[in-house]
């Protein structure tokens, strides 16, 4: 039922998209394309903290585990772009149960920290071994369209069909997957890990399926990315990637789809835009380049501090407050929205339970 | 056996600067149950305060004390302003807020002091010192490294066990509702406790940037593998801090020495690893754990 | 029955909420009794802050307070007044609000509506570290020691904001002498502490600030009946040797009447009786109906 409204939805979407690429500019296309790439990254990443309660900050390295994949079949052994696309996130997903199980036990900062040390210390594995990973320079990818399309086929617009697909499957199996009994799972034991573990929920191995399936995503974000840019190198893969994603994941609203294309359309859009400002009003390039990294971590603070729901929660608040409830399914009565952000299921800020005790806050 | 002895005593200096980051992040884990994780981005902006007055007068400790007291008051402001909300809020509002508070900084930094790599002067010469004609691997500076954290680190317990500010910190820290009860100004100890780890991560970044180069992300690495001297010795143990940053320190550089240089990084996050899975809460971690 | 207000009012100084003279049993309010409460109050109490005076005594008054967290309303129109030198019993069942009355008076938890007042003065909405330092000590249920410090430590803390260098010392050993158990103990970690004792510990340690009123919720849980005895024969002492006001907040309501000038009973958050303890101890009827027993 909800599959067939997924598909429904991810049809219409994609013919609206094919219709797009086809009247933009090359450039344009390309844009998409990386929008594409970002909205599968964030996705996962707003999945993962949003549905199942953990944090990542190393998200950055299960793309170049995606990346390098990818770059190294299609060098190697010729593989086609589907063939890669389908396994660069089998990889990633390997990389994210390994990570999943050493993180499973561990939460809150402990989780962030050590995800944190993956994104600083991964790019050096490329550095550490040049043979196999080209070193610094990295490696190469070409991707052609198909020679059907004809010989002046905008290769952009090409690139922006492959991963708008690619995008648009992944939307369709992570809505489906947070519809279902196992996305549900993971928000128990987001809420509260005890009572779900009393309640026989297999904690750990729902912590690391989270941690698979989220890294998957980021892996077939790697690839897509290595396809669009040609190449991959440790450089496109720092630190300031993995910030990137998070800083996109909360702006756009932890655990919805919609709020993954928002946190995309920032990411991709915003720091290009504020740089050709930067510099058209005077600022020197590396100073225009520094001032998007600036930004997301106003971002960050900022969203936390006001609007810890992000664009997405605003807009469905916004939405509470002037539209009637509308059915959530056809025929059954309209749900009742919360009464505050805290006693929002669906909100990944649940305040700890008030004691007796609780502090009024500190003047 | 003399390489050794050289990668022994040449890892003392790197893990005393790792002990004071790891120092500085307890401080603040003690009292707030957050876990900074813009410290290394503080201690960049300090330092780079310091490198803009010494080219400024040429003194070195006129930087060095500058930086020191920036770190103070970075600490203190950040703590008023952006930390204060989130305090009693989900782990994850405060580890979004100090990530993008690690963001913002060196985002500042790079715009106003630019992104190429700057060096740092010492503050002692840094011809290696001989026990009779051997070479021991470490040089007065690194000596002064040394020490300078480990006074610090001694000013620190003193002032916890031996003042009314210590007390006052310390049952903060361990009970902030009795603390209030009993007329405890707890948010202005709070704001202390972030001062006082502000500057400790200052001394840090002055004490490491000559090594590293100064540049906005210069600190990130130094940062985590602080984070890491902090889970072995315990999050909540500040003598955990010194001797795990040590222990880091010295088995690192043998790493370094011996392996090459690019396996640092990774030998320290398959540390991290195995602390966090074998004995998550740390070599001197203290019996009565808040909640994690 | 003889109507228990105007047995009341005929006290000197009248008992407060004289109000309570509408009768057993009903809830009251009016800002006319109150008014008239607080004039026998002052004239009758007369120790408060009059030029330099020594006594600790002070009136504490909440009036009309409606408190609660989180969308629940726990406490509904509720005014007491605490004569100074008098220890109040605040009594009730589980969840009838008495909790949520000291922590409203002491700062934690901001009232929707009504008042405290201490002497006069308006804490209301003030926070705890200022409500603290006009002179209202809260000792918490649970006892709140901090275990990671010793008991001597437990106690500089308390008397931190009060005294300066000579004042903590002067304050240590006033309360060594009169807490000898403590003394005994006075390096050891304050984990190591029976719960006899430690209720003791957080009592001395309310009073190294030489405060004029004391909020004790429920001392006694927890204890051994031989201990409780000794805490409650503490707290009479506090009351006739320092002239201290003590609100106390009991689920023990045998043992809480037994030393108590007036008892005040809640119920789903109001005060249901407001009557002498004496008498309020002597009425089978009350004390079966809302105490139980």
């Amino acid at each position: 039922m909800t599959l067939l409204r997924h598909l429904a939805a991810a049809i219409v979407a994609g013919a609206v998209i094919w219709a797009a690429s086809v009247q933009l500019s090359p450039f344009r296309d390309f844009q998409m394309a990386q929008i594409a790439v970002y909205v599968v990254a964030i996705a996962g990443l707003s999945f993962l903290i949003g549905l199942s309660g953990q944090i990542s900050l190393g998200h950055g390295a299960f793309m170049a585990v995606g990346a390098y994949t990818t770059a190294l079949l299609m060098m190697h052994l010729n593989w086609p772009w589907w063939a890669v696309f389908l396994a660069s996130p089998a990889v990633a997903a390997v990389g994210g149960a390994v990570v999943g199980l050493a993180a499973a036990r561990l939460h809150g900062p402990y989780l962030a920290g050590a995800t944190l040390m993956l994104a600083v210390a991964l790019p050096s594995l490329a550095v550490q071994f040049p043979g196999v990973f080209g070193g610094d320079q990295g490696l190469s990818v070409n991707v052609f369209p198909p020679a059907g399309l004809g010989a002046n086929f905008p290769p952009t617009r090409w690139l922006a069909w492959i991963c708008a697909l690619a995008a648009l499957v992944t939307l369709v199996i992570l809505a489906n997957l947070a519809r279902s009994r196992v996305g549900r799972n993971w928000r128990a034991i987001r809420d509260d890990p005890v009572a779900a573990a009393l309640a026989g929920l297999p904690v750990g191995r729902l912590r690391v399926l989270a941690f698979i399936v989220s890294a998957a995503c980021a892996g077939l974000a790697g690839a897509m990315l290595a396809v669009t840019t040609s190449l991959v190198s440790p450089g496109s893969f720092t630190l300031s990637l993995s910030i990137a994603l998070l800083a996109g994941a909360v702006l756009g609203g932890l655990g919805t789809l919609t709020g993954a294309l928002w946190g995309a359309l920032v990411i991709v859009l915003v720091p290009t835009y504020v740089t050709d400002v930067a510099t058209s009003h005077g600022f020197s390039g590396g100073v225009a380049a520094n001032i998007p990294i600036a930004a997301y971590g106003v971002v960050l603070i900022v969203v936390m501090l006001i609007f810890p729901q992000g664009i997405q929660g605003g807009l469905r608040r916004l939405a509470k407050q002037f539209l009637p409830t509308p059915p959530t399914h056809l025929g059954s009565p309209g749900r009742r929205p919360p009464a505050s952000e805290a006693e929002d299921p669906d909100s990944p800020y649940r305040r700890p339970p008030v004691s007796e005790h609780q502090e009024e806050g500190t003047s | 056996m003399t390489e050794f002895l050289q990668f022994t005593l040449g890892g003392v200096s790197f893990g005393m600067v790792y002990a004071a980051i790891a120092l500085s992040l307890v401080l603040i884990w003690r009292g707030t149950r957050i876990l900074n994780y813009s410290q290394g981005a503080m201690a960049v902006l300090t330092t780079y305060i310091a490198l803009t007055v010494i080219n400024h007068t040429g003194s070195y400790w006129e930087g060095f004390v500058v930086a020191l007291a920036a770190g103070l008051v970075l600490g203190a402001v950040i703590e008023r302003t952006v930390i204060r909300p989130v305090e009693n809020k989900p782990p994850l509002n405060a580890v979004v807020v100090t990530i993008g508070l690690l963001v913002l900084i060196e985002g500042i930094a790079g715009i106003i002091y630019g992104g190429q790599y700057r060096s740092f002067p010492t503050a002692f010469s840094v011809t290696g010192l001989h026990a009779r004609s051997v070479p021991l691997g470490i040089s007065r500076n690194d000596v002064f490294v040394a020490s300078a954290v480990l006074v610090v680190a001694l000013a620190l317990a003193a002032l916890f066990r031996f003042t009314s500010v210590g007390l006052r910190l310390r049952a903060s820290a361990f009970n902030p509702y009795a603390a209030r009860l009993l007329g405890v100004r707890v948010g202005r100890v709070l704001t202390l406790g972030w001062a006082l780890a502000g500057l400790i991560g200052a001394l840090a970044g002055l004490l490491v940037s000559p090594d590293t180069f100064l540049y906005p992300s210069s600190m990130d690495s130094i940062f985590v593998l602080g984070f890491t001297a902090a889970v072995i010795g315990g999050l909540d143990s500040p003598v955990g801090a010194i001797v795990g940053g040590l222990i880091l320190g010295v088995v690192l550089n043998y790493v370094g020495g011996y392996l090459g240089s690019n396996l640092v990084s990774i030998f320290g996050l398959v540390a991290l690893m195995a602390v966090l899975l074998i004995r998550p809460s740390g070599l001197f971690s203290v019996t009565h754990e808040r909640r994690v | 029955m003889p109507s228990s207000a105007e047995a009341g009012a005929e006290r000197g100084g009248g008992t407060s909420s004289a109000g309570a003279g509408a009768g057993r049993g009903r809830a009251q309010s009016g800002g006319g009794r109150e008014a008239r409460g607080r004039d026998k109050q002052s004239a009758g109490a007369g120790q408060t802050e009059r030029g330099g005076g020594t006594s600790r005594a002070a009136a504490l008054e909440v009036e009309h307070l409606e408190s609660g967290y989180a969308g629940v309303m726990a406490l509904r129109d509720v005014s007491i007044s605490a004569k100074p030198g008098t220890i109040t019993a605040v009594l009730g069942a589980n969840g009838a609000g008495k909790t949520t009355l000291l922590a409203t008076i002491s700062g934690f938890v901001r009232p929707r509506q009504g008042r405290v007042t201490l002497d006069g003065t308006d804490l209301t909405r003030r926070a705890p570290e200022e409500i603290v330092r006009a002179g209202i000590a809260h000792v918490p249920e649970g006892q709140a020691v901090i275990t990671e410090l010793t008991v001597e430590e437990n106690l500089r803390v308390g008397g931190l904001w009060r005294h300066g260098q000579a004042g903590r010392a002067a304050a240590l050993e006033d309360a060594y002498k009169r807490f000898p158990v403590l003394a005994a103990a006075r390096n050891r970690s304050a984990s190591t502490l029976s719960g006899g004792e430690r209720q003791i510990l957080v009592i001395a340690r309310a009073l190294m600030a030489s405060p004029k009123v004391l909020l004790l919720d429920e001392p006694s849980l927890g204890l051994a009946p031989r201990i409780v005895a000794q805490v409650m024969d503490l707290i009479q002492r506090l009351r006739d040797e320092s002239g201290l006001t003590v609100v106390l907040v009991e689920q023990n309501a045998r043992s809480a009447l037994a030393i108590a000038d007036l008892g005040v009973v809640l119920n789903v958050g109001r005060v249901v009786v407001i009557e002498e303890a004496a008498v309020l101890g002597a009425d089978e009827a009350l004390r079966k109906h809302y105490l139980g027993f």
